[in-house]
């Protein structure tokens, strides 16, 4: 199995005179056996970081090493047929010339194995994607899922060390996405193979990830497990991409350790994780996300009135107005209804919630959340 | 399209009573309304076009004197002369099919997947190759390498003393030459955009199993672009063998006789319809099975267009060799394009053409076509007139049934689709046959006048017209008609208001791809012109056989004036994106001069 190490790596791409930079100082330290999710919107580098790993593209600067060894670095890269990896395509690149049985044997055939051993390879690769039985259709013959599992049978056949994947799921409906995500991670586990996943669907990254890089305009912004990126966004941008966020303008009244009082307008007062070097009469935004706000019937400290709700089959979301004329999203249990109009008691709990140093044009943004 | 008629039967169930009035029409009203009357006439004018006269020369092919006879197709097919000229045709359309694929296909994988410097150059060629009428380059490479007079052969003997360095055009070497420079971008072009379509990931799938590049180019990349470049190839192969001017310019001093040349002999007196009818229909059993061929591997192509998003492929840095490349694409220009042209230009500009030419420059020539020869000046204005209505109503009448074909459900519409696309598989000479065979039948005497030769247009080259309109229709959403409709607008207000403006590009491109070929018909136009409608290629034609080189090369240049200017006034009417994907024009196009 085998490690990725990439470093100060960037990467421009365009003509002579416009350079228009996809990468820029990637620091990634990838395990073995882990799945890692590459995730962000479109244009964040996710893709091209997934081709530099490939070896179909030449870094500006920086090196990959995979284990011990130099596969890229400005000075050149060692081929992708030389790198021993596996990777599936967006849109499954499954060649329509070719049989099923032909597209899943093409590797093995290339590796010289006797016929008798690619065609228990290939018969054992069928039957790990549920394919057994279709070895001799094209692929114009095959539904898009079907058409997926030859594109992951063909990658694992060939036992490389490092799969990788570029938003496989995206071109099949949500049903199949779902049980494909499933078999995907079990996949991962069975085989003990390095997963390299991209995709801008934070939902897929949380459910499928051992670790998440969350990347942004050519950058990365946060890299750890989706626990972390979730609840401990690295900073505004990572907090809202992954999920809904409240956004709330304050200021730091007073800092006792770890911890920060904060008073943002509305009435709202709470002691929320104070980030290192942040101190008091600062100027934040406090995240908070709508499922960690509770409303109760009773006015309490902080309260406020529903203006909208939304039922949403397994939970209810609210508008809160607060005192100050700021909403809050708020997310409840699908059986506690407010009706609109109705006063609630708002309790938030600040341990959930992150603070972030106040950007001059985050204000819209906030209030929009 | 089904929602299209259901819009449709609701608006005019349930239409508001202040649009119209509120009794429903009668049901003779509604069989007699515009729409149909439009759709029925048009579907009239293709059976007037194309489905009669093939009827007829069907018939006159087994019809002999007053009764069945199979004596014409046995004829046909044992007789000597005929015989030789089937094979004549089948060889040259072999050999110009060969040399199309190794002059096309090198250029194309030079474009799509190197770092070749000259792109444009490159694409130039093959557009303007193509739009060359075969007979004025015909014509003009007589002019440099006819045995005695060809310029470049009296060089060798008469200037170096080596008479055999020369080289004898009137051969079917020479005649695949001059037929190669026409039909070689029909390989290059389908060839090009099948290189550059193949989606990038088929390839990286493979590199990253572990295939090297020769590898991948290898069970890959040629698999995957093999049918469009074979179907380049028959294209190429039917083109050739139904150009009728080169053929006889060159093949007949040659003594190589070929199908086309062979119908055109039995129109002489007394002309023989029966035989010519039987050998047309073989010509045609030829044409339609390579195209049949083609069109099915074409339909492997959509192995090309699938995926799609994915990336292009990476240009193949060839380093020193690009320069080599370079080297071969300027000889291709330089012989298809320079040599022809500047070989017409100077001759037209001599007094009289020879090694001296230069000496005596003159315009008098350009004179002489334009202002003092009657017979040119009408034949130029007949050309003109024929070329823009029989354009105009080609691409009328594809809009409607291409519009049929694609938004309604009539019984029958896939025929009249294939029925429109027939003529592409109908060499021009067997056109003129069917038409002639077709209206000497008939009470009205159309033959010897502009007007068969205007059915004869617009039926040869109806299949561009419905081509546009379907590729056109195909991109507009149905809902955009569904929508005026719903809101009150009849047929043929939304047609006008919605359907036409938005195939306007379309069609105008359409326009441009059947008034070119028009403008230099001659293969039908052979058969079909009189004294009185004299068309310009023709002209061209009758003033070679005649022996007026200077005056031929002058009328040979205006021919090429007259489709510049209407590709330049097309793309600027048209608006965009017209004269920008000639590449599409030979992949739809069947047959030409």
């Amino acid at each position: 199995m085998a490690s990725i190490t990439i470093a100060a790596m960037s990467k421009s791409y365009g003509g002579r005179y416009l350079q228009m930079p996809a990468l820029q100082d990637l620091d990634l330290a990838i395990q073995d056996n882990q799945f890692i999710t590459l995730l962000g919107p479109s244009g964040c580098g996710k893709t091209t970081t997934l081709r530099l790993i490939a070896g179909y593209v030449t870094p500006d600067t920086g090196t990959i090493h995979v284990g011990d060894r130099l596969v890229s670095s400005p000075a050149g890269v060692v081929s992708p047929e030389a790198r021993g990896m596996g990777m599936v395509f967006q849109n499954y690149a499954v060649w329509p010339h070719k049989t099923v049985y032909e597209n899943i044997a093409f590797g093995l055939k290339l590796r010289k194995l006797s016929s008798g051993q690619v065609r228990d390879k290939v018969e054992e690769a069928l039957g790990l994607v549920n394919l057994k039985g279709l070895e001799g259709r094209f692929p114009n013959e095959l539904s898009g899922g079907q058409q997926q599992r030859v594109a992951l049978a063909r990658s694992l056949v060939v036992e490389p060390d490092i799969l990788l994947l570029d938003e496989p799921l995206s071109n099949l409906d949500a049903k199949l996405r779902e049980r494909m995500r499933g078999e995907l991670k079990q996949l991962q586990r069975r085989t003990g193979i390095t997963f390299i996943y991209v995709t801008h669907d934070q939902a897929e990254a949380l459910a499928l990830s051992d670790q998440i890089a969350v990347m942004h305009a050519g950058r990365l912004q946060q890299f750890g497990s989706p626990f972390e990126v979730y609840n401990k966004p690295a900073n505004r941008v990572v907090a809202d991409f992954m999920g809904l966020v409240n956004l709330v303008p304050g200021q730091i009244r007073s800092v006792n350790g770890d911890s920060a009082e904060i008073e943002a307008d509305g009435g709202l007062v709470l002691a929320a994780p104070r980030p290192a070097g942040m101190a008091a009469g600062a100027q934040v935004d406090i995240a908070i996300r709508p499922e960690n706000v509770r409303l109760t019937a009773e006015p309490g400290a902080l309260s406020g009135t529903v203006s909208e709700l939304t039922f949403l089959g397994n939970l209810c979301e609210y508008v809160v107005t607060l005192p100050g004329g700021r909403n809050l999203r708020v997310q409840t249990h699908p059986l506690q209804q407010f009706a609109v109009g109705e006063s609630v008691g708002i309790v938030i709990d600040p341990s959930q919630c992150s603070l972030f140093p106040r950007e001059p044009s985050a204000d819209a943004l906030a209030s929009a959340a | 399209m089904s929602q299209a008629t259901l819009g449709r039967v609701s608006l005019e169930r349930g239409r508001p009573a202040s649009l119209s009035t509120a009794r429903p029409p009668s049901r003779l009203a509604r069989i007699f309304s515009l729409e149909n009357l439009v759709m029925g006439g048009a579907i009239a004018a293709l059976f007037v076009l194309v489905v009669f006269p093939l009827c007829f020369l069907l018939i006159g092919s087994v019809w002999g004197d007053g009764g069945f006879t199979l004596e014409y197709f046995s004829e046909a097919l044992s007789g000597r002369l005929y015989l030789q000229a089937l094979l004549n045709s089948l060889v040259l359309g072999a050999w110009t099919g060969l040399f199309s694929l190794l002059l096309g296909l090198p250029l194309a994988w030079a474009v799509a997947r190197t770092n070749v410097p000259g792109k444009g150059l490159i694409t130039l060629t093959a557009n303007l190759s193509y739009l060359s009428p075969p007979f004025l380059t015909a014509i003009a490479f007589v002019n440099l390498f006819g045995p005695n007079a060809g310029l470049i052969n009296a060089f060798f003997r008469d200037v170096l003393g080596l008479p055999w360095l020369g080289f004898n055009i009137f051969s079917m070497p020479g005649l695949v030459l001059v037929t190669v420079l026409h039909t070689f971008p029909y390989v290059y072009l389908l060839a090009s955009s099948a290189l550059q379509s193949v989606d990038a990931s088929y390839e990286e799938a493979a590199q990253i199993l572990g295939a090297s590049k020769w590898r991948t180019v290898l069970s890959i990349t040629t698999p995957l672009v093999m049918p469009a470049i074979l179907s380049g190839v028959l294209l190429a192969f039917v083109n050739a063998i139904a150009l009728f001017g080169s053929q006889a310019i060159i093949g007949l001093p040659g003594r190589i006789v070929t199908l086309p040349t062979r119908i055109y002999s039995l129109f002489d007196y007394p002309a023989q319809y029966g035989l010519a009818s039987a050998l047309s229909l073989l010509f045609v059993v030829i044409t339609i099975a390579a195209l049949y061929l083609q069109r099915s591997y074409l339909a492997k192509r959509s192995f090309v267009t699938l995926g799609g998003k994915g990336a292009r492929p990476q240009l193949m840095d060839l380093g020193w060799a690009k320069w080599l490349l370079f080297g071969f694409c300027l000889l291709v220009f330089f012989v298809s394009i320079v040599l022809p042209y500047a070989t017409l230009i100077a001759v037209s500009l001599s007094k009289s053409w020879g090694l001296a030419f230069w000496k005596g420059l003159t315009l008098e020539h350009y004179r002489f076509v334009l202002f003092d020869y009657d017979v040119t000046q009408r034949a130029i204005l007949n050309s003109l007139g024929l070329a823009t209505v029989a354009a105009t109503v080609a691409v009328f009448l594809g809009a409607i049934i291409g519009w049929i074909d694609i938004r309604t459900h009539i019984p029958g519409r896939k025929f009249l689709d294939y029925a429109a696309l027939v003529p592409l598989g109908l060499p021009g000479i067997v056109m003129a046959v069917a038409l002639i065979q077709f209206w000497l039948s008939m009470p009205i005497a159309l033959y010897g006048t502009l007007a068969i030769l205007l059915l004869a247009y617009v039926g040869r080259y109806i299949p561009l017209g419905v081509r546009a309109a379907n590729t056109s229709l195909r991109q507009i959403d149905p809902t955009l008609e569904e929508s005026a409709r719903i809101l009150g607008a009849s047929w043929v207000h939304t047609l006008k208001e919605i359907t036409l403006p938005l195939m306007r590009p379309g069609l105008f491109a359409g326009w441009l791809l059947v008034f070119v070929p028009v403008i230099q018909e001659l293969s039908a136009s052979i058969l079909l012109f009189s004294s009185s409608s004299m068309t310009l290629a023709v002209a061209i034609y009758n003033l070679y056989e005649t022996g007026y080189t200077e005056p031929v090369a002058a009328l040979a240049m205006i021919n090429m004036a007259i489709i510049a200017v209407a590709i330049t006034l097309a793309r600027k009417i048209g608006g965009g994106g017209i004269g920008k994907d000639p590449d599409k024009a030979p992949a739809a196009q069947g047959g030409t001069a």
